[in-house]
């Protein structure tokens, strides 16, 4: 691939300036005067939000009963880390994007403690709250405008682990002080471990799970209902995700237990459903869908925009967690391409040479997720797109017929079965290994950065076939093993020096900032 | 007690997967049908000209092919499996039908598939993947029904002329349940002070079964049932009676280890087991065969992965029942390393087979070649066998 | 009009100091600093907690 050379950053030429071994940075970074008044500008933002946070005593009381929130003390750190070494363009749309993952992450956790019998117990409002997995697309949730979907488990350990590196640490001790192995894929064990040690917000009037992503959120889930059902009263429900999604055979099946599933957030809540809110939703779904294709069909070019972990982690955000229910994503999403546009047009980058173009496959280790934003700076690679974004591109029914009523528990199937991330890791090798040759090609990318998470039975089950099939493309795959959210086992510089190792002795390169090639970051949060 | 007359004949069927009786059913013209997983109806890979068998691997040393293809921390089982099958070792099946039931498995039947390892010299060879319920639930036998019928007996119809009609249904149900019902008589020896067939004679029947062409099984079968009924116990030879439950169960000599260190198999709720496995499934006329047949495997599956709460809290209901049923003075929960439905549910399952229907409970995770940690397991069971006992003189209760 | 000048210049003082502290804090990472230090306080009194801990 030609190296595409562009300007010198303004501001630091050094990143490596910000780290001094501590827990937190230095300093924070110049940007040059208008990009550094532009982040300042942002900070204070993400202060008001904070402040306006802990105004309420019950989310101090939470604060002071519930681990994880500890991590929080870490929010604006965790925005610097995505924002290292950006200008321009890129530093907006990593601004618009996170900043509003912010907003949207506190106002979950508002509404947790606002429902929680612990902290603010407002039974009426928990009355009308559902909780649900986190890793579910809560599609089921599209029709029902006054009831409120609870992705409970989210700040305790998703966003937490983006946080802090040692978040979960705590949790999957637990767990397997309680006996369960050690080599399950950390994230439901982690759930499983804040169920244990009983540090979940408990409010609801009912749960909605789903076996997404995998065997190990199918297992955990049972233990966490048990829980939720026979402690705290909260009746559950299993909603199915059949495994081979893309077979045609197993739509009905899909469809019939969503319909099941919206009678029971029916019966508990008393809620009725609404179609005309649906179909809103349905439109805001496939506007969501047409942006993100946008983005991409913009990072296919030598110039990618949105990319790295904000991409991935507002696509989680947008497509997952609201599913077409907040009116406040679309602007977010338009806003975004705004940039995106301007920034193309006017060949902004990143770094100042892009010698690469990468797909990134695999699951993505949540305490290392900024490795993508490292990988610009420190090689001059361009992560173009991850896995994790490769979801569903199908436009579903957004007019109210009534053909389409019926059509609309298809598609919230649909959306369901291709859950983020799951629906590359379940239903076939071709979803898995051949789709991802198919990316390469269409978006003129030359390696692939595959996140090995070790404890990912369903990826790294095809760890062969990958590495063969590489070889026989000519493309370069470098392995970048992990274990999720867990650091012990492979800690921060380990994942970075897996990239680094194969950059020098492979591909005989220098990196374009040495300064951060060895970070000291052990310590870090 | 006298040595069961077929005993040395069924241990040596266990000695490879490609057994000789596989070999006799194929060269009489039939169809072998291979498969993986315990949620694909057994009567449907055994209709008319056809016969299933569940692959395994015995005797596996190293699984370093398949660790390179499916890395080292995917069940062992699906690793064995993928080795054996990198060998050669399962080119004698016709075609292979794999639920999308847990991972790992799916993983290791797509590496066959990829890396062409069976079918050579078949032109009519086939891998299916088909989903499986994942809640016991009238949507879920419509699930099973179609699917059965897509993955299933379309292919056989098409590739192989297999008479999939609702006739040939019910007898091949007919044939597998005197299978069951043999196994199940076998089986009821264990009950009682003095039984008169031990853990690991029981396996070796019931594996049998699983691995070879049921058909060719059943003189011998019913031979060995005539036997128990004259056989001389050897008194209370054991110092505890344990039920073992878990994932694959297809080593005998993990039940001959338990049994070494003086325990007694009474119960077995393992994949390649008796419970749930081998209880006959009862058809009617009010409903066509293959919806009965898919509504038993769906409703009465034991499987970790069936997610419902009722599920949930029934499989270790059922472990209690059978323990009751069998006279259980302890549960042994197993899974094969790295497993994870097991996991999870083993986890559940001994905290609840102790906490609350107030059973002994040993937990140990355990590679699939036993051989290879003989001494752990061992000292791990032991243990549990000593406790069990010091329990019991303490007059302590269940 | 000179008191809605002296309140003027006033108030631009008081930004201007505002902004002044809050851009210190902002780029010497202040808050940061303040808070990993609050951390390890917050995790001592969770070890400390009574846990009802069980499946």
């Amino acid at each position: 691939m030609e190296t595409i050379v562009g300007k010198e950053r303004v501001g630091e030429k050094e990143l490596g300036v910000l780290f001094d071994g501590g827990k937190v940075r230095k300093r924070r970074e110049w940007r040059g005067l208008k990009d550094t008044l532009y982040d300042y500008a942002r900070w204070l933002y993400i202060m008001s939000i904070l402040a306006k946070f802990i105004a309420k005593p019950r989310n101090i009381k939470a604060m002071f009963r519930y681990r994880w929130m500890a991590n929080y003390l870490a929010t604006p750190h965790m925005v610097d880390k995505f924002t290292m070494g950006l200008r321009d363009e890129a530093l907006r749309i990593v601004h618009t994007s996170m900043d509003f993952v912010v907003y949207d992450v506190a106002s979950t956790l508002d509404n947790i403690f606002k429902g929680d019998r612990r902290t603010g117990n407002d039974t009426e409002f928990s009355k009308r709250c559902v909780l649900t997995d986190e890793n579910a697309m809560t599609a089921f949730m599209m029709g029902f405008p006054n009831v409120k979907a609870i992705l409970r488990e989210v700040p305790c350990m998703f966003v937490a682990n983006l946080l802090t590196q040692y978040s979960s640490t705590h949790y999957l001790d637990v767990a397997q002080q309680f006996g369960l192995a050690g080599d399950v894929c950390p994230m439901p064990e982690a759930e499983a471990g804040v169920s244990i040690d009983d540090d979940f917000a408990v409010l609801g009037c009912c749960a909605v799970q789903v076996n997404t992503t995998c065997d190990g959120s199918l297992m955990g889930n049972g233990l966490i209902a048990k829980r939720l059902e026979r402690e705290y009263g909260i009746p559950t429900f299993q909603l199915v995700a059949p495994m081979r999604h893309r077979e045609p055979d197993v739509q009905k099946y899909a469809a019939e237990d969503m319909k099941k599933a919206i009678a029971f957030v029916e019966e508990h809540t008393g809620q009725k459903w609404d179609w005309n809110y649906y179909f809103d939703s349905a439109r805001r779904v496939n506007d969501a869908t047409r942006k993100r294709m946008a983005w991409l069909e913009i990072n296919s070019t030598p110039y990618p925009q949105f990319v790295g972990a904000p991409f991935s982690l507002y696509n989680d955000t947008n497509y997952m967690g609201n599913c077409g229910r907040s009116k406040l994503f679309p602007p977010v999403d338009a806003k975004i391409l705004k940039y995106a546009e301007k920034g193309y047009r006017e060949k902004k980058m990143m770094a100042r040479e892009y010698r690469h173009r990468a797909i990134i496959w695999g699951v993505q280790p949540q305490y290392c997720i900024d490795m993508l934003n490292w990988m610009v700076h420190c090689w001059g690679i361009v992560p173009l797109t991850d896995m994790l974004s490769m979801i569903n591109t199908r436009m579903i029914a957004e007019d109210d017929t009534p053909e389409n009523r019926e059509q609309a528990y298809y598609d919230m199937a649909w959306l369901n079965e291709n859950m983020i991330m799951r629906n590359r890791t379940h239903g076939g090798y071709k979803v898995l290994v051949d789709e991802l040759w198919e990316f390469c090609d269409k978006m003129g990318a030359d390696m692939v950065i595959m996140w090995e998470h070790m404890s990912c039975k369903a990826l790294t089950g095809m760890h062969g076939q990958f590495e063969e099939q590489a070889r026989e493309r000519g493309i370069h795959l470098v392995w970048v093993c992990h274990d999720l959210c867990d650091p012990r086992v492979f800690t921060r510089q380990a994942i970075r020096n897996q990239l680094n190792d194969y950059m020098r002795t492979v591909m005989r390169e220098e990196p374009l900032d040495p300064s951060i090639e060895i970070l000291p970051d052990e310590n870090a949060w | 007690m006298k040595d069961l007359k077929h005993l040395l004949y069924f241990e040596n069927l266990l000695q490879s997967a490609h057994n000789e009786l596989i070999t006799q059913a194929q060269n009489e013209g039939k169809i072998c049908v291979a498969y993986v997983c315990e949620n694909t109806p057994e009567p449907l890979m055994n209709l008319g000209n056809a016969f299933g068998v569940r692959l395994f691997a015995p005797q596996t040393g190293s699984m370093d092919i398949a660790t390179y293809y499916m890395t080292s921390l995917l069940c062992e089982t699906s690793r064995a499996l993928l080795e054996r099958a990198i060998e050669g070792g399962f080119n004698f099946a016709d075609c292979i039908i794999a639920p999308d039931g847990c991972t790992m498995m799916n993983r290791a039947v797509e590496n066959m598939e990829l890396l062409k390892t069976m079918g050579q010299g078949k032109s009519k060879f086939f891998h299916q993947y088909m989903e499986i319920p994942l809640k016991g639930d009238e949507n879920g036998v419509q699930l099973a029904v179609l699917q059965c019928t897509n993955h299933i007996l379309n292919p056989l119809h098409e590739a192989y002329g297999i008479d999939i009609s609702d006739a040939s249904i019910r007898k091949s149900v007919e044939e597998h349940n005197k299978v069951c019902r043999l196994i199940r008589a076998i089986g009821d020896y264990r009950k009682g002070d003095k039984p008169r067939i031990t853990g690991y004679e029981f396996h070796v029947l019931t594996l049998a079964t699983y691995v070879a062409p049921k058909y060719l099984l059943i003189d011998k079968l019913e031979e060995t049932l005539r036997e128990l009924k004259t056989r001389k116990p050897d008194g209370k030879g054991y110092r505890a009676r344990v039920m073992v439950v878990g994932s694959e169960g297809d080593d005998g000599g993990f039940i001959k280890l338990i049994e070494d260190t003086g325990a007694f198999v009474c119960a077995d709720r393992f994949c390649f087991g008796s419970l749930p496995g081998r209880d006959p499934i009862e058809l009617n006329d009010d409903e066509d065969a293959l919806t009965q047949v898919c509504r038993a495997y769906t409703y009465r599956s034991q499987c970790p992965r069936m997610m419902n709460m009722e599920k949930v809290y029934g499989r270790k209901e059922y472990v209690s029942d059978i323990a009751k049923e069998y006279g259980a003075d302890g549960i042994i929960y197993e899974q094969i390393k790295f497993c994870d439905p097991w996991a999870y549910e083993r986890m559940l399952g001994s905290v609840m087979l102790r906490d609350d229907y107030g059973y002994p409970v040993l937990s140990v995770d355990r590679p699939y070649n036993i051989s290879s940690s003989i001494g752990q397991m061992r000292t791990r069971v032991q243990a549990f066998v000593e406790s069990i006992e010091i329990k019991k003189l303490r007059g302590g209760e269940k | 009009m000179p008191v809605l000048k002296k309140l003027l210049l006033k108030l631009l003082a008081i930004g201007i100091s505002l902004f002044a502290v809050t851009f210190i804090v902002y780029f010497f990472n202040l808050d940061m600093k303040l808070t990993s230090a609050i951390e390890p306080f917050l995790l001592k009194h969770y070890d400390n907690m009574p846990r009802n801990a069980h499946l």
